[in-house]
C-alpha cells in the first residue's frame, strides 16, 4: 500500500509553481461537489464501515441491488431475484453483458468472492458480522472465525457466471437492504491479484463496476470520480464528475456551501439550524436517520436494579423540551427504540408517549418515592456521555429535568469518543448516553443487539424476549415479522432497561439548483440518480 | 563548527530517542484502542485484527518491532487510514503544510521585521501606533475569530477567494498564508522593535555614530544585525511550528496537511501515526533549533564563544 512519493512532492512543487504563476482559478461547471465530515477510513470496499465513505463507494460500485433517492430497493447489477416459499434462499439473475470499467465482464463468482474477502480474517474487515449475524448464513462465522478457509462451506454460491444463490439458514426479509455495494461489492479478482489492496485507492489500476470511477484519491483533501462509460446504466448518468470533499470542520464546510463550493453538505453546525431553516427552508433538509439515542442504565448498579426507578428516570425526560429548546439540532424525540424511522414498522403502543409531561412528571414522582427515594435521601448518579455539542446539552439537559422534577443528583461526565467507549465496557457509569446506528433500516437490527447472544454488555436478558425474537426469525415476509418483533420490543421497552430519547437526524444542505436528491433513512444518494437544472 | 554541529546533532538525537520512547508509552495510557468500536466486535475478530497490527504482543515487543522499523525508515502502517502506511500519510500531508508554512513564514519575517524597524526608528509616531495596535491583535485574536472572518469577507462577500479546500492555485494559499502568519507577524514585530530600541543605544552603534557614519548606514549594517538575534532565535521553533501544519488553519481552511492527521491520529488511537507526526514535528524542532544557533553563531561573535 505504497503511493507514489514522487507524485506527491511533485504535486507540491506544483503548487508553488502555480502559486507564483498567478493564473486565474479554472471553472469547475457540472461537477458535484459533496462534504464528507472528516476523512473516510478505508476506500477499499470490503473494509469500509464509514457511512460517509458509503457513498463513495456507493458511485463506484454497484452490488446485486442499488437504492432509489427515497431509499427503495431497486435492481442492480442483478436485474432480478427469486425468493424461496420458505424466504431462506433467494436467487439473483446477473444483467447480461455487465462490465467492469476497464472492459471486462462482471461473473457472478466476483460476488462470491468479495463475500470471502470480507470474511477472510487476513482482510482485517469489521463487516463479516452482516453475513453470520444480520442474517444467518452457513459456513460465514466459522469462516471469519479463521476456523476453516474452505470457501465451499459457505452458503453464498455461483452456480453459472450469470446467478447468485444466497441460501440462508433462518429467513430474513432485510437481505435486500443488505445486497447493495456496501456488504456486496464484487471482486474483480485480476486486478486484486496484481496489485493488493492498494488497487482500491490508486487510479490507475482500479477496476469498478458502478456508474463512476475514482480518478483521483488526496488524502484529508478529496476523492475525485468521472463517469464510468462501461456502466449499464450510463445513458443515464447526467453528472460527469462528483468530487467528495473532506469537511471536518462543520462551519468552514457551510461558508464553502455559501461560497459555492459545496452542493451538498455533511452536516449543519448545530448553532445554524434555527437561522438556517427559518431564511433557506427549502436548502435545509432534516431527516430521521437509523441512529437511535437512549440513555442507558446500568444493571450491575444496586439502585438501578429497581425497576420503578429506572421507569421514574425514563418518564421525567421532557423529550420535545429537550430536542426542540435545548439542544436544537433537529433530533426527533423518541418513546420507542426500535424502528420509529421506519414507516413498515408500527410498534407497540407505548402508554408513555400518549401522555403528557405533567402526567409523566406526577408518575415519576411516585415511582421515585416508591423507589426509598425523596428530597432528603436523593439519588446520586453520573451520565457518561461524548463531548460533542449535542450530546453534551442532551446530557445537561436530562440532568436538569431529573433534577428539576425528582430531586435526583446528576453529573455530567463529557468524554472523547474512544474514552466513552472504554467507559461503557469498563462500567464506570450510571447512566450511559448510548447510541446505535441500525445496520439496516428496520427494527430487528436495533432489537438482535438486546439480545444476549449480540454480547453488548448490557448484562440484560429476559426469556420472554429471546422468545419473541426465536419466533420472529421465522417469518419470510416482513409485514408479519413486523408485528411478531413489535411484540418482542414491548417486552423490551417495559423493562426499563434504557430510556428511549431522540432519533438523530440527518441534516444536509442541498444546493436548490441540483435536482433527484432526496432524504432516505439509510442515507443513500447515489450521485448517479443526480442532476443540475 | 564542525565539533559543535555534531554534538548538537548527537544531543538531538538523544531528545528525539527519549521523545519516542515517551510518547510510544504515554499513548498507550490513554483509555480505548484503535479498534474499541461502538459496536463492539467479536473476540475472534478482534483478535485477528490485533495480529494484523501486532498489537497481541507483549509490549516491549512491539516497541522493539516500532524502533527496528523506524531505522529502516518504515513508521508502520496506519490504524486509522486502513489504506496507507504511516509514510505515505506523511509524504502526502507534509507538501502542503510545507507550502503553506514556507510562504508563512516569508512574509511573517517580511513583514514583522518592517513593521519592528518603522516602529523602532520613529517611536511613538502613527506609524509605530498602528504596528504596535496590529501586533496585540496579532497576538490577543485568536486565529479562529481571524481566520473566518477573513472568509466571510474575501471569499463571501468579495468572492475573491476560495473560502477553503486546495484546488484553486495559488489563490487556495492566500487566507491561509495570512492567517497563519498573522500572530508572527505580531510576535516579530514587537521582538523587532524593542531590539531595535536597545541596539541604537548599543556603545558599538554610539561609536559608528560617532565616526560620522550616516544614519540610514547605521541602521542597516550595523543595527540590523543585533536586532535581529532575539528574532532569529524566535525563528527556529517558530519555523517548525508553521511548516507541520498548524491544526487550526488546516481545520478552518479544510487544507490536507499533516496537522489535521495529529488531531484525528490522537482521537482514534491510531499509535503509528501518532508516533510518525511526533518523530517529524521533533526532528524539525531539534534542526531549526540547531540552524538557528548556527545563523546566531554566524552573526554574533559572542554567541559563538559561549
Amino acid at each position: 500500500m505504497k503511493l507514489d512519493l514522487k507524485q506527491h512532492w511533485g504535486g507540491a512543487l506544483l503548487s508553488v509553481a502555480l502559486a507564483l504563476s498567478s493564473l486565474p482559478a479554472l471553472a469547475q461547471d457540472g461537477v458535484l461537489d459533496r462534504g464528507i465530515g472528516s476523512e473516510w477510513s478505508s476506500l477499499d470496499p470490503h473494509v469500509n464501515f464509514d457511512a460517509a465513505a458509503a457513498w463513495v463507494q456507493g458511485d463506484a460500485y454497484e452490488g446485486l441491488v442499488t437504492y432509489a433517492p427515497d431509499g427503495a430497493v431497486l435492481p442492480g447489477q442483478a436485474e432480478s431475484w427469486d425468493i424461496s416459499d420458505d424466504g431462506a434462499t433467494y436467487t439473483f439473475h446477473l444483467r447480461d453483458g455487465l462490465l467492469w470499467s476497464n472492459g471486462d465482464p462482471v461473473t457472478a463468482q466476483e460476488f462470491v468472492d468479495g463475500v470471502l474477502r470480507t470474511l477472510n480474517p487476513e482482510t482485517g474487515s469489521e463487516k463479516g458480522y452482516y453475513f453470520y449475524s444480520v442474517v444467518n448464513i452457513p459456513g460465514a462465522e466459522a469462516l471469519a472465525n479463521g476456523e476453516t478457509t474452505d470457501p465451499s462451506v459457505l452458503g453464498i454460491t455461483a452456480p453459472d457466471d450469470h446467478t447468485v444463490v444466497i441460501q440462508m439458514a433462518t429467513p430474513a426479509p432485510h437481505l435486500l437492504d443488505l445486497m447493495g455495494a456496501f456488504v456486496m461489492t464484487p471482486l474483480h479478482g485480476p486486478s486484486y491479484a496484481t496489485h493488493g489492496a492498494s488497487v482500491f485507492i490508486d487510479p490507475t489500476n482500479m477496476v469498478t463496476n458502478g456508474a463512476y470511477t475514482i480518478a483521483e484519491v488526496v488524502p484529508q483533501s478529496h476523492v475525485l470520480l468521472v463517469k464510468n462509460p462501461n456502466y449499464w446504466d450510463a445513458a443515464n448518468v447526467a453528472i460527469e464528475r462528483v468530487k467528495y470533499h473532506v469537511t471536518e470542520d462543520v462551519n468552514t464546510e457551510l461558508l464553502r456551501y455559501q461560497a459555492g463550493e459545496i452542493d451538498v453538505t455533511y452536516d449543519i453546525p448545530l448553532a445554524q439550524i434555527v437561522p438556517l431553516t427559518e431564511s433557506i427552508p427549502d436548502q435545509v433538509r432534516i431527516a430521521p436517520s437509523t441512529e437511535i439515542i437512549y440513555y442507558s442504565f446500568n444493571l450491575t448498579r444496586e439502585p438501578f436494579q429497581n425497576i420503578d426507578l429506572r421507569r421514574a428516570l425514563t418518564l421525567a425526560i421532557d423529550r420535545e423540551v429537550l430536542e426542540n429548546n435545548i439542544v436544537r439540532g433537529g433530533a426527533i424525540p423518541a418513546y420507542a427504540y426500535a424502528g420509529g424511522f421506519d414507516p413498515s414498522y408500527d410498534g407497540p403502543e407505548i402508554v408513555e408517549a400518549t401522555m403528557t409531561q405533567a402526567e409523566r412528571n406526577t408518575l415519576a414522582q411516585e415511582l421515585y418515592a416508591a423507589a426509598g427515594y425523596s428530597a432528603s435521601n436523593p439519588l446520586t448518579l453520573n451520565i457518561v456521555t461524548t463531548v460533542s455539542e449535542d450530546s453534551t446539552r442532551r446530557a445537561q439537559g436530562i440532568a436538569l429535568m431529573w433534577k428539576q422534577t425528582l430531586g435526583v443528583n446528576a453529573v455530567v461526565e463529557p468524554v472523547e469518543r474512544k474514552a466513552w467507549l472504554d467507559a461503557f465496557y469498563a462500567g464506570t457509569w450510571d447512566v450511559f448516553a448510548d447510541d446505535l446506528v441500525g445496520d439496516f433500516a428496520g427494527a430487528e437490527s436495533f432489537l438482535a443487539y438486546m439480545r444476549p447472544s449480540a454480547e453488548a454488555g448490557y448484562n440484560w436478558q429476559s426469556q420472554a424476549f429471546e422468545d419473541a425474537m426465536d419466533a420472529a426469525a421465522l417469518l419470510p415476509d416482513r409485514p408479519s415479522r413486523n408485528e411478531a418483533l413489535a411484540a418482542a420490543e414491548r417486552i423490551l421497552l417495559d423493562d426499563y432497561l434504557f430510556a428511549p430519547v431522540a432519533i438523530v437526524p440527518s441534516r444536509h444542505l442541498v444546493n436548490p439548483a441540483l435536482k433527484g436528491w432526496d432524504t432516505s433513512v439509510a442515507g443513500y444518494n447515489n450521485s448517479q440518480w443526480m442532476h443540475f437544472e | 563548527m564542525l565539533r559543535f554541529i555534531l554534538k548538537r546533532l548527537g544531543h538531538g538525537a538523544l531528545t528525539l530517542g527519549v521523545l519516542i520512547t515517551l510518547t510510544f508509552f504515554v499513548i498507550r495510557l490513554a483509555p480505548g484502542g484503535p479498534f474499541s468500536k461502538s459496536r463492539k466486535l467479536s473476540a475472534e475478530v478482534l483478535a485477528n485484527i490485533e495480529r494484523a497490527y501486532h498489537l497481541d504482543e507483549p509490549l516491549y515487543l512491539q516497541f522493539g518491532r516500532y524502533v527496528w522499523g523506524i531505522m529502516h525508515l518504515d513508521f508502520g502502517p496506519s490504524t486509522r487510514f486502513r489504506d496507507y502506511d504511516v509514510s505515505d500519510i506523511l509524504a502526502s500531508g507534509l507538501p502542503y503544510s510545507l507550502t503553506i508554512g514556507l510562504w508563512a513564514v516569508l512574509l511573517a519575517s517580511v513583514v514583522g521585521v518592517a513593521l519592528g524597524v518603522a516602529g523602532a526608528l520613529r517611536r511613538n509616531s502613527i506609524a509605530d501606533y498602528s504596528a504596535g495596535i496590529i501586533g496585540v491583535a496579532g497576538i490577543a485574536v485568536p486565529i479562529f475569530v481571524i481566520a473566518p472572518l477573513m472568509q466571510v469577507l474575501f471569499a463571501i462577500k468579495l468572492g475573491w477567494l476560495p473560502v477553503g479546500g486546495w484546488n484553486d492555485s495559488w489563490r487556495s494559499l492566500v487566507l491561509p498564508v495570512v492567517a497563519l502568519s498573522l500572530p508572527n507577524i505580531a510576535y516579530i514585530s514587537r521582538l523587532t522593535r524593542s531590539a531595535m530600541i536597545e541596539t541604537l543605544r548599543e556603545n558599538y552603534v554610539r561609536t559608528a555614530r560617532a565616526k560620522g557614519i550616516g544614519g540610514r548606514r547605521v541602521v542597516w549594517r550595523h543595527a540590523m544585525i543585533g536586532a535581529l538575534m532575539p528574532v532569529i532565535a524566535y525563528m527556529g521553533p517558530a519555523t517548525a511550528a508553521m511548516i507541520t501544519g498548524s491544526i487550526l488553519i488546516e481545520s478552518i481552511f479544510a487544507l490536507p496537511g499533516i496537522g489535521r492527521h495529529f488531531v484525528d491520529a490522537a482521537l482514534n488511537r491510531d499509535y503509528p501515526l501518532v508516533m510518525g507526526i511526533t518523530i517529524v514535528y521533533g526532528g524539525f524542532l531539534i534542526v531549526f533549533n540547531i540552524l538557528t544557533d548556527l545563523v546566531r553563531g554566524w552573526l554574533d561573535p559572542r554567541v559563538r564563544h559561549v
